[in-house]
């Protein structure tokens, strides 16, 4: 998967499980903000991102990310770790 | 096919609960530490409630050996969960606070407090996936009043009546309810030790309580109806303290 298509799928599962407009996911929005999350939602990110895209993701990766490029590059590097 | 884990579950209260569960159609998953022929005791007992169970050894204060256990048994059961837990194991290691070596101030609450997380922790992403969990903690009178010569045990319970408020707070939109039970006095090997007929005096029931009395509580607590009572402690000793 490339780092592309990590971004187009991550854009589109966060879109419709937290409804909102496809287009309001751009690379720089924050994420929590634009998804209208507090922090005890963030663990259904984490569920959702782990179930499409079958890695494992933990607290300290959070650490220092905040934007929707943030978490695409988090998700394209772990997929690449467990190959 | 719905699974409850039982810590601790091998005799006591941990037994009676694992029982009683089975009664409620749980496939039982019951945890101990070193006495399996006490915990094979309780498997037949499930067994014969009508459902199924398994033994998972583990010691829960130990974080590396739960966790491999636990997601051991998921790696085995790939799409189901499980939606119940009861944080029952517990030790006491009574002594005066002046007199009692640092090794049993740790271990009670490693015990208690260590294994809550430590096995809870590991369960929370598939309750939340999932939308349904219960989460029931054993605490104990003891956490709630303090008792003299258990400030080891109180602060354990104590320490785990908070989180289990915290928690519940954490997960209740995620129709996962978090409660404790502090029992009082129960028929157990846990009190046998301890001077009965003196301690009924004190007790308004004028009776320990018996150990499926507490599990009927807790598998109403793990059932349906009981989807709105989140992050209580409710007592069951028979008046002695409210």
């Amino acid at each position: 998967m490339t780092h592309t298509e990590v971004t187009e799928k991550l854009s589109d599962v966060l879109a419709t499980e937290f409804e909102v407009d496809r287009s309001a996911i751009t690379p720089d929005a924050p994420l929590m903000q634009t998804l209208d999350l507090d922090s005890l939602d963030l663990v259904d990110v984490v569920v959702i991102v782990e179930q499409n895209f079958g890695i494992t993701i933990r607290q300290e990766d959070f650490v220092g990310r905040n934007t929707f490029a943030d978490f695409s590059d988090l998700i394209y590097s772990k997929i690449n770790e467990s190959k | 096919m719905q699974y409850a884990l039982v810590t601790g579950g091998s005799r006591g209260i941990g037994r009676a609960v694992s029982v009683a569960l089975a009664k409620q159609g749980y496939n039982i998953i019951i945890n101990y530490r070193s006495n399996k022929a006490e915990a094979d005791h309780t498997l037949e007992l499930v067994r014969q409630a009508g459902t199924d169970g398994e033994l998972l050894p583990f010691d829960v204060a130990d974080a590396q050996q739960a966790t491999a256990a636990i997601e051991q048994w998921q790696d085995a059961h790939k799409g189901e969960y499980i939606s119940v837990v009861v944080n029952n194991a517990g030790i006491r290691k009574d002594n005066i606070m002046a007199l009692m070596p640092p090794e049993d101030w740790s271990s009670v609450i490693s015990i208690t407090l260590n294994g809550f997380f430590n096995v809870t922790q590991p369960l929370l992403k598939d309750m939340t996936r999932k939308k349904f969990g219960r989460i029931i903690n054993m605490v104990s009178l003891s956490g709630l009043k303090g008792l003299p010569g258990q400030t080891n045990y109180s602060a354990s319970k104590g320490g785990l009546i908070a989180a289990t408020k915290a928690l519940a707070q954490e997960v209740a939109r995620k129709n996962i309810t978090v409660n404790a039970v502090a029992p009082g006095f129960i028929r157990t090997d846990m009190t046998e030790d301890l001077d009965e007929e003196a301690i009924k005096a004190t007790i308004p029931a004028r009776r320990y309580g018996e150990p499926e009395e507490v599990a009927e509580l807790i598998a109403f607590l793990a059932s349906d109806k009981a989807g709105y009572i989140t992050g209580e402690v409710i007592n069951i000793n028979g008046g002695l303290y409210s």
